[in-house]
């Protein structure tokens, strides 16, 4: 059996349409890479499957049965924030709440420490839990973040842009931990990226999302001129480096003008989007 | 008089009983209130109330009735229209103006004894009376209950909300629920140190306990024993020495805070100091 099913999958959000026509399943034990423009509703579909957002028509299936907020069998990385918004808690603390954070009332459940424990141990984290996550470095705190999520041992993982503001270090670091948790806890990964590359190695499978399309495979199926020309509706060319990185041409204005996070930017009109650009640039 | 006279006053005692309730309260709820960054929605509250209290003496009822209508009003307006981080200092600072605006309306109407304004602006602890204290007792008695009891997820929503909802906690539920307590602390608080110096029990103290450690828990206790020290301590001065309870209160707070901070900086030049 599949971890999660989605068939003919729309996402609506006050009354505009995300992305339609959503077909992928998940095996346990896969790596899964979600790509696309900013605001192409990525992360929505993490949400979806957390069953934070319904979808407006089709069928999910998450372990055979429809998505239900608060499972523990799904885990959940949340996009990460600037050291400053942080309150100053331990990262031993902070893994704590995703132990016992859901749950009211007095008592105390006595295999947390235990349980934290073993997270903090999996995710390497154990010499630095102790102090404040705002003094961590960004790759440090993604560790301690990805123990928080990881702390239930879920079966199905999501993490939502695990890479986003690392130096290239510590972003090998995080792959091989993502890689890492795949291997011990047999989990379905689905990673949120900007960029393949760093990715590339340990990905089973890629989910594209552009101009309200989704498209799924491997990465060969779905990385390739054809198909990404016609989910973005102009030219792209691929070229691979000789160490089997691939840059991907025609999508420069989209890497190298990113939006803020929750800048709305659906990029389906590319004039509309060129417009845009000229507006900002003459301001 | 001697000072153990002093402190048999029944008056005196009143105020003891009072002042150590409401610092129960205000020490765990104050920590919330600076992790959650609303600083600025505690303060508007006491504001908010002030009209309340203005409004209720116009009208010749109780004060405490009227800060209680009108604190919990605007706690559940900004609870509702201020979940999210981005439009909640526009509902604040809204909410606040409209409320102080009918403030002064009720003033101006009211053309009775003004003391009863100078109390809710600056506190009046040693008039509290032992209906007073029962009052303000059971609120933070119910108060401490609530959020020890809902200790654990206001944490979570407070320091990762995303993370929260995504494992089925309600951030707008949770927001209306700790804007609730907030409301009904900061009335307690208005008993004590009135709606001006309501921050001294409120913020400060909370504010040096989240310096001090960064355990929550820790944080918690820090900020209620120092809220209760600067509480006990405040009102022995006020008795002994003279001079408005509220203002030692606020001196013994906001010095605390200092010396926190003080000790804070000091220990991350050591630190830094160690890694050079």
């Amino acid at each position: 059996m599949n971890v999660l099913d989605l068939n003919d999958g729309v996402v609506a959000l006050g009354g505009r349409t995300i992305w339609r026509d959503a077909n992928f399943a998940l095996a346990a034990g896969s790596i899964t890479a979600v790509l696309g423009p900013n605001g192409a509703g990525k992360s929505t579909l993490l949400k979806v499957i957390l069953g934070l957002v319904p979808l407006s028509q089709g069928s999910l299936e998450v372990f055979g049965s429809p998505p239900e907020r608060g499972n523990r069998r799904v885990g959940y990385l949340a996009q990460s924030r600037r050291a400053d918004e942080l309150a100053s808690v331990t990262g031993r603390d902070y893994v704590g709440l995703g132990f016992d954070g859901p749950r009211f009332g007095w008592g105390h459940d006595r295999s947390k420490r235990d349980v934290v424990q073993r997270a903090l141990a999996l995710t390497g984290t154990t010499s630095f839990a102790d102090r404040p996550l705002r003094t961590l470095s960004g790759g440090q705190r993604q560790r301690v973040a990805l123990a928080q999520a990881t702390v239930f041992r879920p079966e199905l993982l999501l993490l939502d842009e695990p890479l986003a503001g690392l130096d290239l270090a510590a972003q090998a670091e995080i792959v091989d931990l993502i890689n890492l948790i795949r291997d011990t806890t047999g989990a379905a990964l689905v990673v949120v990226a900007h960029d393949l590359n760093p990715l590339a190695t340990i990905v089973d499978q890629v989910l594209w999302i552009a101009r309200r399309q989704v498209r799924c495979g491997s990465v060969d199926d779905v990385v390739n001129e054809s198909v990404l020309s016609e989910l973005y509706g102009h030219p792209i060319e691929i070229v691979v480096t000789p160490r089997g990185r691939r840059v991907i041409v025609g999508l420069e204005e989209e890497f190298a003008h990113p939006h803020p996070h929750g800048h709305d930017h659906s990029h389906e009109d590319v004039h509309e989007h060129l417009a845009d650009l000229y507006r900002e640039e003459s301001t | 008089m001697s000072l153990s006279q002093l402190l048999a006053l029944s008056f005196v005692q009143h105020a003891f009983y009072a002042v150590s309730a409401v610092a129960l309260a205000a020490g765990p709820v104050g920590y919330f209130v600076v992790i959650r960054r609303q600083a600025f929605a505690a303060h508007a509250i006491g504001h908010v109330g002030f009209a309340g209290a203005a409004g209720a003496v116009l009208l010749g009822l109780s004060p405490i009735l009227g800060l209680l209508v009108f604190c919990l009003g605007a706690g559940l307006l900004i609870g509702v229209g201020g979940a999210t981080l981005d439009d909640r200092d526009a509902v604040v600072g809204v909410t606040l103006t409209a409320a102080l605006g009918l403030g002064v309306l009720f003033i101006s109407l009211y053309s009775g004894y003004a003391n009863a304004t100078y109390s809710i602006l600056f506190g009046q602890i040693l008039g509290v009376t032992s209906s007073d204290v029962a009052l303000v007792a059971s609120l933070s008695f119910g108060v401490l209950a609530v959020v020890s009891y809902a200790y654990r997820p206001l944490l979570f929503v407070s320091v990762d909300a995303q993370s929260a909802e995504a494992r089925g906690l309600s951030t707008r539920a949770m927001s209306l629920l700790f804007m609730t307590l907030l409301a009904v602390t900061t009335v307690v608080a208005i008993q004590v140190v009135g709606v001006l110096l309501v921050f001294s029990l409120l913020v400060a103290p909370a504010a040096a306990a989240e310096m001090i450690t960064n355990r929550p828990l820790e944080a918690v206790l820090w900020s209620t024993g120092l809220a209760i020290l600067s509480a006990w301590f405040g009102l022995f001065l006020g008795v002994w020495i003279g001079g408005p309870v509220s203002f030692w209160i606020t001196a013994l707070a906001s010095f605390a805070y200092l010396l926190a901070r003080l000790n804070n900086s000091l220990h991350t030049r050591r630190a830094q100091r160690a890694i050079a």
